[in-house]
């Protein structure tokens, strides 16, 4: 279970993860608020469909990959928050077109 | 100042500290050069966050890492473009650099360019490590720099001193942890044995070392040593680490697993510059060939830090400052007599922290079960999701070298291009071939080196010296 140690106040922005409203702080980056709240699933595998997750955190692996605002293929982990942005897991696998890229 | 071109005398691809350091020298010699860097800030993954953490009291995080605050200080004090948020994604060697930023396509050019890329780990592919749960040790570091979050009650699983460094992290933090696999193979210890009189060369680094490892040992938390055949337990997501220990079957319960064996350049803009690269097998890497001052086998582009060969932070330093003197000297601001007399206690120092990497080197040296999967479901390829049978059909069909399995099985061709298989292909190859890495080769790269959407390629700017970007 991830956490945060952070004992201040920061200023939260609201997100949509998912379908579900999300309050996190500006700031911290679209795969942490994922984590922090509970939703670590950021993809399917292309070929399984198999559940997958952040994996690197750094931008190398591509396995955080989400849609954010439409736009899909977005490394969560690279990407900040900001108010009103609508994140949602990422189902493109070969079978319904497409190979991610 | 020749701008006649509206390029850029230098351009630094990354803001860790060979960059930053690179950036410092060259505009404290009158070059103010471009710097491209993904984050917001300077410093790297290893000085992440240094000059602005969200942790409660950074000191926790060790000396090293605080010294980084210093070292982004002066970065962003001396005089520099520095672009934050600049995702570099095609480097030519006609000088031509291609980046997206704020959703943008930005084109500049210069005369000198240091790619500056950095380290990234080494994969570890064991059964199950696609699992949602199973991260690396580096995300664990990335993710409490960044934003100061940790998980509870983690396996920490492999070898090497970055591997020790977020346990003691996550010890003075009052984390929790579960465990402690460590991988590393006991004849090590003796191998490395002989190289250690040249790493006492480098004392404080040895006792640095020495103190992590005490203070997992005063901490009592179970360490588990020459661990072997290790593989994730499944439920859909990481349930439990599994693995050999003392000649006993063992299992640690935990939905946090953190990997780690090591790091290597990361070489995928080196590669599709086309770069010549050399095998070293003391690091088990590929490494760009250069000069001692990083100058590639393409006179005007250099490479320094970790992403050339592996040297650890202080080493980026001084290798960022002794490309700058001969980017400096290349542009015609220093002669080569003052290049060779500022350079010559850079390469002095560079040379006496290679002592203590050899012994380091050797020390972690990978185990080889786990460069070179035996098991044959473990999924190589992450991203097309090929296993280790998968490719061992393809080269039984005739693909003996990776872009002959890549294009046969299409292992590498994923979105993460082969940053996370590539080692693993090479090494498959060279063992089922009994000819060594060197004569395998390595996939063949192209730009762009990240996914891009017609939208940000469809807006288009210039981006040239002394003035905002302009049409």
């Amino acid at each position: 279970m991830f956490r945060s140690l952070r004992t201040d106040t920061p200023e939260l922005v609201r997100l949509t993860v998912n379908g579900q409203p999300v309050d996190v702080p500006s700031g911290q980056s679209v795969w942490s608020a994922l984590a922090l709240s509970g939703q670590i699933i950021t993809r399917r595998a292309a070929i399984s469909g198999e559940d997958r997750s952040a994996f690197c955190a750094m931008g190398v692996c591509f396995e955080c990959m989400v849609d954010i605002d439409g736009l899909p293929n977005q490394q969560a982990c690279l990407r900040r928050v900001a108010d009103g942005m609508t994140v949602t897991t990422q189902d493109i696998v070969e079978a319904t077109g497409g190979s991610g890229q | 100042m020749n701008n006649s071109d509206s390029g850029f005398d230098c351009a630094i691809i990354g803001a860790g500290p060979a960059g930053m350091s690179a950036a410092i020298t060259m505009a404290r010699h009158g070059v103010r050069p471009l710097v491209l860097d993904r984050a917001p800030r300077g410093g790297g993954q290893i000085y992440r966050n240094a000059a602005g953490s969200s942790l409660p009291d950074a000191g926790v995080l060790g000396p090293d890492y605080t010294a980084g605050a210093d070292l982004i200080r002066d970065f962003e004090g001396a005089d520099v473009r520095h672009e934050a948020g600049a995702d570099v994604w095609h480097v030519g060697d006609d000088g031509r650099i291609l980046y997206s930023l704020n959703g943008e396509t930005r084109q500049a050019s210069a005369r000198e360019i240091l790619i500056a890329p950095g380290a990234i780990e080494r994969p570890m592919p064991i059964p199950g490590w696609t699992l949602p749960g199973v991260m690396t040790a580096g995300a664990a570091q990335v993710m409490l720099k960044s934003d100061a979050m940790v998980a509870d009650n983690a396996v920490f699983a492999g070898s090497g001193p970055l591997l020790l460094l977020i346990v003691t992290q996550y010890l003075r933090l009052g984390v929790p942890i579960a465990g402690v696999v460590d991988t590393t193979p006991r004849e090590n210890y003796l191998r490395a044995a002989p190289l250690l009189p040249a790493a006492l060369r480098a004392p404080k680094l040895l006792a640095k070392g020495a103190a992590l490892l005490a203070s997992l040992r005063r901490a009592g938390i179970p360490v588990y040593r020459a661990a072997t055949d290790l593989r994730v337990e499944s439920d859909g997501r990481a349930k439990a680490l599994c693995f050999t220990s003392g000649g006993q079957e063992q299992r640690i319960a935990a939905e946090n697993i953190f990997l780690h064996h090591g790091v290597i350049p990361n070489a995928n803009m080196a590669r599709a510059l086309g770069l010549e690269h050399i095998w070293n097998e003391e690091q088990l890497a590929w490494q760009v060939k250069r000069d001692e001052w990083g100058q590639s086998t393409v006179p005007h582009i250099s490479v320094a830090g970790d992403g050339g060969a592996i040297v650890g932070a202080d080493g980026a330093r001084h290798g960022g400052r002794l490309a700058a003197l001969n980017m400096l000297m290349r542009l015609g601001r220093i002669d080569l007599p003052t290049r060779d007399r500022l350079g010559a206690p850079l390469l002095a120092e560079q040379n006496r922290l290679a002592g203590f990497r050899r012994f380091i080197d050797r020390l972690y040296r990978p185990a080889r079960a786990l460069r070179v999967p035996e098991n044959s479901d473990t999924l190589v390829c992450r991203c097309e999701e090929q296993t280790v049978n998968d490719l061992r059909a393809g080269f039984d069909e005739g693909a003996r070298d990776p872009n002959a399995l890549k294009s046969r099985t299409r292992c590498g061709m994923g979105p993460c291009q082969g940053r996370q298989c590539g080692p693993t292909v090479s090494a498959l190859l060279s063992d089922w071939r009994g000819e060594p890495v060197a004569d395998v080769g390595y996939f063949r790269l192209r730009s762009p080196q990240r996914l891009l959407n017609l939208e940000e390629f469809s807006r288009f700017r210039m981006a040239v010296p002394d003035q905002e970007a302009a049409e």
